[in-house]
Parts: structure tokens; sequence; C-alpha cells
């Protein structure tokens, strides 16, 4: 337990900081929702004069944008983006950082296993983001009260606030899995930004051309926000595989680390 | 009993070289003393033994178990000072110590404050504050407060002043006393002399000589250097004891050991301008060695 910790001790800044960027990000974008809504016969003309790539491109529903639900859908990409980079960056770091900062020795030669040090890492990341998640649903909750028009369904809000850690489940499995399969990561933001926005515009693009299979590729569109605001769900067979993914990362990250070789500096 | 047994152990990566087919024991109490020049092998044998870096052939035992299935047991009662210390730079010292105390399910803060005493660290400083020499204490106090029964070092003096290397050098003296064994790697000789029991000398991955430290001072090596007045008749100091001979006309040179009077004698019976007589340093006793491998 020292090492869990020790390490939830140590991303303790970075998780408060991403914690009050996101819920700051979604108070910002609810609070543009009650002009946005009183316009929303305007807005939707303005849209409709706009080319058709544009719109699926920035994941707008001309359906159900005007709804709070709907609205949410719409701003929930770029949290989503924020709460990836977040993910990445932690999966990434918390085991490359001890070769990285050559704390290495230090660790390795306590009496304890490869194994034990994955899990208590993997663990404090866990929990890092589900604190992150738990207080961003207050906040996105708290807010969506003040600005409401409507009555709208909680637990479509719900689920889709709570794919936010669906996302970043994915992305800290697998900065997890190239941290330990790589030597050294000498710097961990070029890798994780560029993963990130690598699979944001994946899904981007995939959205314009508006192709099904591209969504396997990106974490980002496994939970199609905008169906589940107009009352759907989440998808099985994304669930499965996300899964699946989560699951053989970090069954590899166990299996490569303990048999890794950790050089001096 | 033996602390640590080393069985035919080989360390390969790649094609670089590592350790090959090496095998030695420390025995419980003794203070071991692990030579070699830069990249010999030394720190790979050490990684080996703490579970690093894994064998490519051959195994090794600490206190009768084997290093990789035993691993976490074993390190229970190491402590291991690496030649470099890098700790966790935002915390401060009290903070990386007592994390380091986590480890081993006992109290050892009386020992932090008395390790911390002796050796005259500031533990309320941020590691990031410190100075190389004062970060080495912290290794060496994180290293000692769990009382182990194993003391692994790796060129553990760099850094440290000559005040502070005396100091910790006492504190060795005491663990040893208390029982504990210690395992020693430098590239120092001196230092090895002045602590050690028994040597192993490494080079190119290779044990290339064990031998206790009073039988290596008794083979006391000399370096003499004679000028002459004359050129000496070649091959005049070809004598039983004599290594390494170089005659280049009026300048002799040569490594010694065995009898100083008869070599005395021998330079006496010539006309001589100057003559040196120089402890031979590390390196040259390592190529002698080395040279009688081949």
């Amino acid at each position: 337990m020292n090492m869990f910790w020790h390490e939830l001790r140590a991303y303790r800044k970075s998780t408060i900081t991403w914690t009050i960027t996101m819920v700051a990000l979604v108070a910002m974008m609810f609070s543009m929702y009650p002009t946005f809504a009183k316009d929303a016969g305007q807005f939707k003309a303005m849209l409709e004069g706009m080319p058709d790539t544009v719109l699926k491109a920035m994941g707008l529903d001309m359906d159900t944008i005007t709804s709070l639900l709907g609205f949410y859908a719409y701003t929930f990409a770029y949290i989503a983006l924020c709460g990836a980079i977040q993910a990445m960056n932690l999966g990434t770091s918390i085991v490359s950082k001890e070769v990285r900062e050559k704390t290495a020795d230090f660790l390795l030669t306590k009496p304890v296993t490869r194994s034990q040090i994955i899990t208590s890492k993997l663990s404090a990341a866990v929990v890092s983001l589900i604190l992150t998640n738990v207080i961003y649903l207050v906040g996105a909750f708290l807010m969506a009260s003040v600005v409401r028009i409507d009555e709208y369904s909680f637990m479509n809000f719900f689920l889709i606030s709570i794919s936010l850690l669906f996302v970043q489940l994915m992305f800290l499995a697998l900065g997890f899995v190239i941290s330990v399969l790589a030597r050294k990561i000498k710097s961990v933001l070029p890798i994780s930004l560029g993963t990130v926005f690598a699979f944001f515009f994946i899904g981007v693009f995939g959205a314009t051309t508006g192709d099904q299979t591209v969504r396997y590729f990106t974490p980002f569109k496994y939970v199609d926000v905008a169906s589940i605001a107009k009352g759907g769900g989440y998808e099985t067979p994304f669930v499965i595989i996300a899964i699946l993914f989560i699951a053989a990362a970090i069954v590899s990250s166990y299996v490569v680390y303990v048999k890794k070789d950790i050089h001096a500096v | 009993m033996n602390v640590i047994e080393i069985d035919h152990l080989t360390k390969t990566y790649g094609q670089a070289r590592g350790i090959t087919d090496l095998s030695f024991t420390v025995e419980k109490g003794e203070i071991f003393g692990f030579i070699g020049p830069n990249g010999a092998g030394k720190s790979t044998t050490i990684r080996t033994l703490l579970g690093l870096i894994h064998p490519t052939s051959g195994s090794a035992k600490i206190f009768g178990k084997d290093i990789i299935q035993h691993g976490p047991e074993i390190k229970r009662e190491i402590g291991y000072l690496p030649s470099e210390v890098f700790y966790y730079d935002n915390m401060k010292v009290k903070d990386l110590l007592k994390y380091s105390a986590s480890f081993y399910n006992k109290d050892c803060s009386k020992r932090i404050k008395e390790l911390a005493e002796v050796m005259d660290l500031d533990l309320s400083k941020k590691i990031d504050d410190l100075s190389l020499g004062n970060k080495k204490k912290v290794g060496i106090v994180q290293g000692l407060l769990h009382g182990p029964k194993l003391i692994i070092l790796d060129e553990p003096t760099s850094g440290l002043d000559p005040l502070m290397q005396q100091k910790f050098f006492e504190l060795l003296e005491q663990e040893n006393k208390k029982g504990a064994t210690i395992l020693f790697s430098s590239h120092i000789l001196s230092e090895v002399q002045r602590l050690c029991n028994r040597v192993a000398i490494v080079k190119e991955g290779k044990l290339i000589q064990l031998e206790k430290i009073s039988t290596l001072k008794e083979s006391n090596y000399k370096r003499f250097k004679i000028e002459t007045k004359t050129p000496v008749s070649a091959g005049y100091f070809r004598m039983v004891g004599v290594n390494e001979l170089k005659e280049e006309g009026q300048h002799v040179s040569f490594l010694y050991k065995g009898n100083i009077n008869e070599v005395m004698r021998k330079i006496a019976a010539i006309e001589i301008q100057n003559v040196w007589v120089e402890e031979p340093d590390l390196e040259e006793i390592f190529m002698h060695y080395y040279e009688k491998e081949d």
C-alpha cells in the first residue's frame, strides 16, 4: 500500500489541475447554453447554411443541438479530449518516470515484486481518474441544473458524463503498455499529445465520411454520445472491444515488465 | 556459510559483453572487495544480484536462496548504495527515508536519526536542493536504515569528501562488526585495501584473480624506473620477479615482485643517474594479471 499512496500523492497536483480544468470547461460551456437555447431558431438557420461535412466533423446533430443533452453531447468531445490527455500522460509517465528520473534503482531494489509495483502504480492511476470523474460529474450536474430550461433524463446525462472515464481508461491502458515496452521515454508530452490528437482527428474525419468502421479505430468514438442524448445507450460490441483492449494492454504490461532489464543510467 | 554464491553467471547485451562465466562466493561476515576498471562488469554483476537485470545463463544465490525465485525475500535483508544516487526530487529527505523504511515492516525512525547525525545530514531539506555529496549521504542512510545483513556498495565513495569518507568507512566497519557482510565494488585499490578481507579482480567481464588482501599486500609490486649513466647491457635486469621489462638505452623500467634486497643489489652494481620506486597503480596490476591470463 505504501507504493500506492506514494504514487497517488505524487500525482495529486496534476490530478487536481486536470479536474479543475475539466470542471471549468464544462461550466463555461453550460454557461453559454441559456443564450444559445433562446436564439435556437436563429442559430439553426445559420447552421443550415453551412456545408454538411463541416457539421458532421464538428459532431453537430441538428435535431438535438438545442436540447440540453444534445448541447452537452456536442461540447463533450472537447472534455473527452482533455480527459484523454490527462489519462495518456498518466499512463505514459507513471512507470517510465522511474527510469527517466533515475529512481528505478531505488524502487526495484526494495523487497517487492515487479508485479506489486505495477499493481500499485496502476491502481493509483485508476483511482486518480475515478476521483477526477466523480468531481467532474458533480460539477457538470450542478451546472446543468442551473442552466436547464426543460426536464432532461438524468440517466442519459450520467451515461454521457461517465463515458469520460471509459475513454480515459482506454488511453491509460495504451499509455501504460507503451511506457513498459519502450526502453526509455525521454519526454512524455510529445508521445501522449501526439497519440491523443491522432485518435481525435481519426474520429473527426471518420465522422465526416459517416463510415461506421472508423469508429472501431478511435477510443473517442466508442461511445456515441449524440445518440445517447437522443435516448440511446452504450453499444455492446464497442464495450466488449474496449474491455478486451484494456485487459490485453494491462496483461502484456505485467508480462513485459516482470522480465524487463533495468539498465544503469 | 556463504552469503553470496555466484555460479557461472553470464550476462550479454546483444553483441556487447557484460560478464562471462563468473563464479565466486562471499562468506558471512566478510568485507569483500570487487575491483576492476570501468566497464569490467562490476555493476552488471551487482545489478544481476539485485534482480534489476536478468542473467543470460548461470545462477546466483544470496543467503542460500536463488536470486530470481526469491528476489523480494532476499532484498528484505539487503542494503544497496548505487554509484550515482537519484531520488524523487520534490520530496523532503525525511519523507524519502520514511518511504524507504516503509518497505521493511519495521520501525527505522531511531536508526534514521542516528545515521543522519553521524553523516551530518539535514533531514528537513528537499532532495532537489542537496549537493551531490549530500545526496550521497541520503543514499548511505537509505541503504543502512533497516540494518541489512548484506550491504552492497557500487563505487560508493564518489562525491564524498575525505572526512565523510572516513565516517562512512567507520560506519561500514561497525555494521560489519554487528555481523553484516559487505560487497564493496570499486576501482580504487587503496580504499579496498583498507577495508576488505578478500578481493575479486575482474576485467572484461571475467574473474582474473581472487585473493586475500593480506596476500595481495605480501605480493607487493613495485614499479622501478632507472636512469643510468651509460646504456645497460640488454637483459641485465632479467631476473626472477621482474615483469614488463622495458630497456631503452639509459632508461630501464620494470615491475618487480619479490625480495627488494636482491633488486637493490643489482641496481647498486651499476652506475645510476636517478631511480624511482613507485607503487604501481591499479591499472598496472590489472594489466599484469591480464597478461598472465593470456
